[in-house]
């Protein structure tokens, strides 16, 4: 009932109706815009890329798609009816977005992954927690074993396994048994096939990519917006989080004289600027939660190294400090990774839902 | 404070007494060795340090103690185990001990109790201990040294026993040495040195109960659901035997399941888990485990059901052909996990992890949540995959699959993870159900739009109806899920369109009836290429009779459509042979007829040579057009045939005994007598023969 008359009112409007799809697509503008420039300007310091502002990032994403999906929705009979270009615009769009599904798919193991670094950190915080009573040789072992295989597990894929072997001819030799779980950890992938690669499947979402001009009458414009920020939104989940074969190195460019074009831009070019730092050069994630574990479970490291026995109370309120930090990155993992895990998952099932029903209502 | 004072003491001289009483025999020299424990103290502590200065000389010190002949060896033994239970009196003369504090904590001020907590001392002998236990440690866990046995400490109960005491004696001492305030301040290096040593066996155990879970599954897990043949069974069993020796008698016969330890080994891989939660290690355990599971479970379903990770995009661009090997690969995992995989997790986590650890969530979950979301993910995956009516059946195993193997697995989940599990499952099975009914309205559309315009020759049954039916028999054969999933999974619109109809039909049975219509409607069109009325009359009885045969022929197409459409069908058909009847021989019957033969009761010969050269004449290009005429279905061909001679024959009979007279018999008779009845019966024989060459073909017959 209720279709059958949206489809009659939208025939009987058709007179006003290039007006209400003008205004339409100009709010859809609008709204893009406003979304990426909240982002931008809640993009500073510590929060880029932080697991906040990315499931923020998730969100706009899919109040986007919505929106993209009214606009199809509202004018499935023009674009199923009018010439071609239109309808394979749109098909376009939604069977690119399916690329985006194994992205989402390889981001949860990659979340899985993080998962195991926080339960890495975990013993290491309770190995050094000074609330219990003193730390020995022991319990500083126990935490530096943990902290090997947790810089192992951050490792890039393809250093990991030399330094995994590094590590045990000499770094560890005193506890010869001590295998390291560092390449265990890798094996944890559940959802994308081996010779599945986050770089080629960017560069796949990417693809033939054409920039419509601004005065282009019809959806190529929000089509073409749309595919951007889907690709954007790809493209910094895989910055951020650990994936099999991360790369980052797909163009993008987006011409100043879309409305979102400079907010959009300004993300990306502070995101290409933090993966050129040398600290994060080769990290397996630009996500700011992994920067911090990474760094304290280093400094940890160092620390540990530096002890000796018995430990001086200069040295005991260092490793008490520097177990404050080690906790105060654990509980930011702990408490956001599920949450940002189910919007992940979220993602994925609206742009399944998205593409059946709009490609459904436009045959 | 003197009863704390002489508490330790008392117990420890009763201890000398007994252990000295023990162990008289074999080794007083050791006994003798020991200081009095009151010494200890002071010393204990030097030994303490020097054991932690020396740390690195470990090795050394283990090649010193293990070196010496092997009379020494026993000894060394012995002492453990007697230490071990000196070591047990201690520490339950000190828990005493801290009890009465706690219970003097709640009576007096803290500072007080503080000061009785000073009075504790540690005997010399701990010490002692834990250097022996290092040293059985170093035993056992020398990754570098050769192995001097074959048996790891694992395959000796005694070892076993002995190993984890020994673990459990230095958990409970760190417990105590570390809630003890006095231990703290006196013994800081006693407590460091116990540490290492704690820390040492605990990495000891993880390595050892990584290698346990890794290594030790005794057989292969029998074999999955779906496989029984004997050959499988057979190689159960052999396998069976080829353990036998290594395995208890008793458990010979026991079915071990998934994941396929011995209860020996589940035993044991339990008590590794309590000494290291005891030793406050279970965060590491725990990793161990997850992830020696998760491997080992992907690497049963990668042995056991050929399964392998498939990315969605992947799934998007495999060939129809390729996707329809993988489906049942994916089916039948997800089945076994469901009544085995699954269960055989659960179980096995929760016998080795009792009571499990509720703020860091299920390992059985963490094992695997992320493979059932995977399954689902695949799933959708072919969902989304381009529709085509090829498909149909296997998107309906795998909707038959989550709706029959999910309710076993979601069982196994908490419930916040079940009812999340249970949503991913009904959305992935929505968007499988809509796409079955969709595929059912691509049929609609493609008996619609089938417009060839060639006819099939002899009027047969078009292939249209033939691949409608033989389809429609097969979806049958989903019946209940076909009727479950138009029920459930019909949107709004669709369901308006049902109501229109007002029959108590399901949905599915309507979208067949629909179906029905439309074929009828298509083959309808078709007859009408025919130029040939009757012609299109048989081709129609043809494709009736096909459909009813079918519908027929399949219990379950019979109980969709019901018997009031078959018995309409039916009538149809009839219909279709009455037309023809009338069409084809109505016409011959014409020249049986009496009129015009007689006049003023005599008999006009013209007319009657003209009736029979008209009959003759007919009646051979009847039998020349309609032998090429096709009916296939036996009993359609051998109704037709009766029912013509049914007609034909009494009157030609009839006709020919009345009038044959007229005719002179000789050269007449036989110019113009061309058949007798039973020529005429063996012509009608002969008919929807589907024969190119028929005419021929009838007259060869006739001559023998």
């Amino acid at each position: 009932m209720l279709l059958s008359f949206r489809r009659d009112q939208v025939d009987s409007n058709a007179a006003s109706h290039n007006n209400n799809m003008e205004a339409e697509l100009d709010s859809f503008q609008r709204q893009v815009a406003e979304k990426f420039t909240d982002l931008n300007a809640s993009s500073s310091g510590d929060d880029l890329l932080s697991l906040e502002w990315i499931g923020k990032l998730l969100d706009s994403f899919l109040c986007c798609q919505e929106e993209f999906r009214a606009i199809v929705f509202n004018h499935r009979s023009q674009i199923s009816a009018s010439s071609s270009p239109t309808n394979r615009l749109v098909s376009d769009y939604f069977e690119r977005s399916i690329k985006a599904l194994d992205v989402c798919n390889a981001i949860r193991d990659g979340v899985e992954q993080i998962r195991q670094w926080q339960k890495l950190s975990d013993i290491v915080i309770s190995a050094l927690d000074s609330r219990r009573a003193n730390v020995g040789e022991g319990q500083l072992r126990r935490a530096k074993k943990a902290l090997v295989d947790l810089a192992i597990g951050m490792l890039d894929e393809k250093d990991s396994t030399r330094l995994a072997h590094r590590n045990r001819s000499f770094g560890r030799a005193k506890d010869g048994h001590n295998r390291s779980m560092g390449q265990h950890l890798r094996s944890l992938s559940w959802s994308v096939s081996r010779s599945w690669s986050a770089s080629k499947q960017l560069q796949a979402l990417a693809s033939n990519l054409t920039t419509p001009r601004q005065n282009d009458v019809g959806l190529a414009v929000p089509v073409y917006t749309m595919t951007s920020v889907l690709l954007f939104v790809m493209w910094v989940l895989v910055a951020a989080i650990p994936c099999q074969d991360r790369g980052l190195q797909v163009s993008f460019f987006v011409p100043r004289q879309f409305r979102w074009a400079a907010p959009v831009m300004s993300l990306h070019d502070k995101i290409v600027e933090e993966s050129k730092r040398r600290d994060r050069k080769n990290c397996c994630g630009l996500l700011k939660e992994i920067g911090r574990i990474e760094k304290s479970s280093r400094v940890m490291n160092e620390l540990i190294d530096s002890i000796h026995f018995p430990m001086s109370e200069e040295k005991e309120s260092e490793v008490k400090q520097r177990v404050e930090e080690l906790v105060e990155v654990h509980e930011a993992l702990k408490n956001g990774l599920d949450p940002f895990e189910r919007k992940v998952r979220e993602v994925f099932h609206r742009i399944v839902r998205s593409r059946t029903e709009s490609l459904d209502s436009l045959c | 404070m003197e009863k704390n004072d002489k508490d330790p003491d008392d117990h420890h001289d009763d201890h000398n007494d007994k252990s000295s009483s023990g162990e008289e025999e074999k080794k007083g020299d050791v006994v003798s060795d020991a200081n009095p424990p009151d010494d200890a103290h002071h010393d204990q502590d030097g030994i303490s340090k020097d054991n932690i200065d020396e740390k690195t000389d470990h090795g050394d010190n283990v090649d010193k103690v293990d070196s010496p002949s092997g009379q020494e060896a026993p000894e060394v033994h012995q002492t453990l185990e007697s230490l071990s239970e000196e070591l047990d009196q201690l520490l339950s003369s000190l828990s005493l001990h801290q009890e009465e504090q706690h219970k003097d904590i709640t009576k007096e001020k803290q500072e007080e109790a503080e000061e009785d907590d000073d009075y504790f001392q540690i005997p010399q002998f701990v010490g002692k201990f834990l250097d022996l236990f290092e040293d059985k440690l170093s035993k056992h866990d020398s990754g570098d040294q050769p192995k001097t046995t074959t048996t790891t400490w694992y395959q000796d109960p005694e070892e076993v026993s002995s190993l984890l005491d020994a673990m459990d004696h230095v958990s409970n001492l760190m417990k105590l040495l570390l809630s003890t305030k006095s231990c703290l301040d006196d013994h800081e290096p006693l407590i460091n040195h116990a540490g290492s040593i704690q820390q040492r066996a605990m990495a000891f155990l993880e390595e050892e109960f990584r290698v346990l879970l890794e290594e030790s599954v005794i057989k292969e897990p029998p074999a999955v659901v779906a496989v029984t043949d004997d050959q499988v069974q057979d190689h159960h069993n052999d396998d069976t035997q080829d353990h036998d020796q290594m395995v208890a008698p008793e458990s010979r016969d026991e079915e071990i399941e998934y994941p396929g330890y011995s209860e020996e080994m589940v035993t044991l891989l339990k008590k590794v888990a309590e000494k290291m939660k005891g030793g406050g290690y279970l965060c590491e355990c725990r990793e161990v485990y997850l992830v020696a599971r998760r491997n080992i479970l992907m690497r049963t379903l990668k042995q056991d059901c050929e399964f392998e990770k498939v990315s969605v995009d992947e799934v998007l661009k495999m060939s129809w052909d390729t996707l329809e090997r993988e489906i049942p690969i994916w089916n039948k995992t997800f089945k076994n996990c469901s009544s085995l995989f699954f269960p055989g997790e659960l179980k096995l986590a929760e016998k080795i992890f009792p009571g499990g650890d509720e703020d860091e969530g299920s390992l059985f979950c963490i094992v695997t949540h992320g493979l059932a979301i995977q399954f689902l993910g695949f799933y959708e995956a072919v969902a989304m995959t381009k529709r085509s009516t090829e498909k149909l059946f296997k998107i309906l195993d795998i909707y038959e699959t989550l709706r029959d193997s999910f309710p076993d697995m979601e069982k196994l989940f908490p419930e916040e993870l079940r009812s999340e599990l249970r949503n991913e499952v009904t959305s992935a099975r929505s968007r499988l159900g809509e796409t079955a009914i969709n595929i059912f309205l691509d049929l609609e559309n493609s008996i619609k739009s089938d417009s060839s315009k060639t006819p099939v020759p002899g009027g047969a049954v078009h292939p249209l109806t033939r691949y409608t039916m033989n389809y429609l028999k097969y979806a049958c054969e989903y019946k209940d899920t076909l009727e479950q999933v138009f029920k459930s999974h019909s949107t709004m619109e669709r369901e308006e369109v049902e109501e229109e109809k007002k029959e108590d039909n399901s949905a599915f049975a309507n979208q067949l009836m629909r179906i029905m219509d439309l074929l009828d409607g298509n083959m309808e069109a078709k007859s009408k290429l025919y130029k040939d009325i009757p012609l299109s009359s048989i081709f129609m009885m043809n494709n009736g009779r096909y459909i009813v045969q079918k519908i027929k022929g399949s219990a379950e197409i019979h109980e969709v459509m019901g018997d009031t459409w078959c018995r309409r069908r039916s009538s149809e058909l009839r219909n279709y042979h009455k037309n023809y009847q009338r069409e084809t021989w109505g016409k011959l019957l014409g020249f049986l007829g009496h009129e015009g033969l007689m006049h003023n009761g005599k008999i006009v010969k013209p007319n009657l040579k003209e009736r029979f050269k008209s009959f003759n004449a007919t009646f051979d290009e009847i039998h020349k057009t309609q032998t090429t005429w096709v009916v296939n279905d036996e009993q359609l061909q051998s109704e037709l045939r009766v029912s013509i001679t049914a007609v034909m024959i009494p009157a030609y009979r009839a006709f020919m005994a009345r009038f044959g007279q007229y005719l002179d018999p000789g050269r007449q008779t036989e110019k113009y007598v061309k058949y007798q009845p039973e020529d005429i019966e063996d012509l009608i024989d002969e008919l929807f023969e589907g024969n190119t060459s028929s005419s021929s073909a009838a007259t060869a017959k006739r001559r023998t």
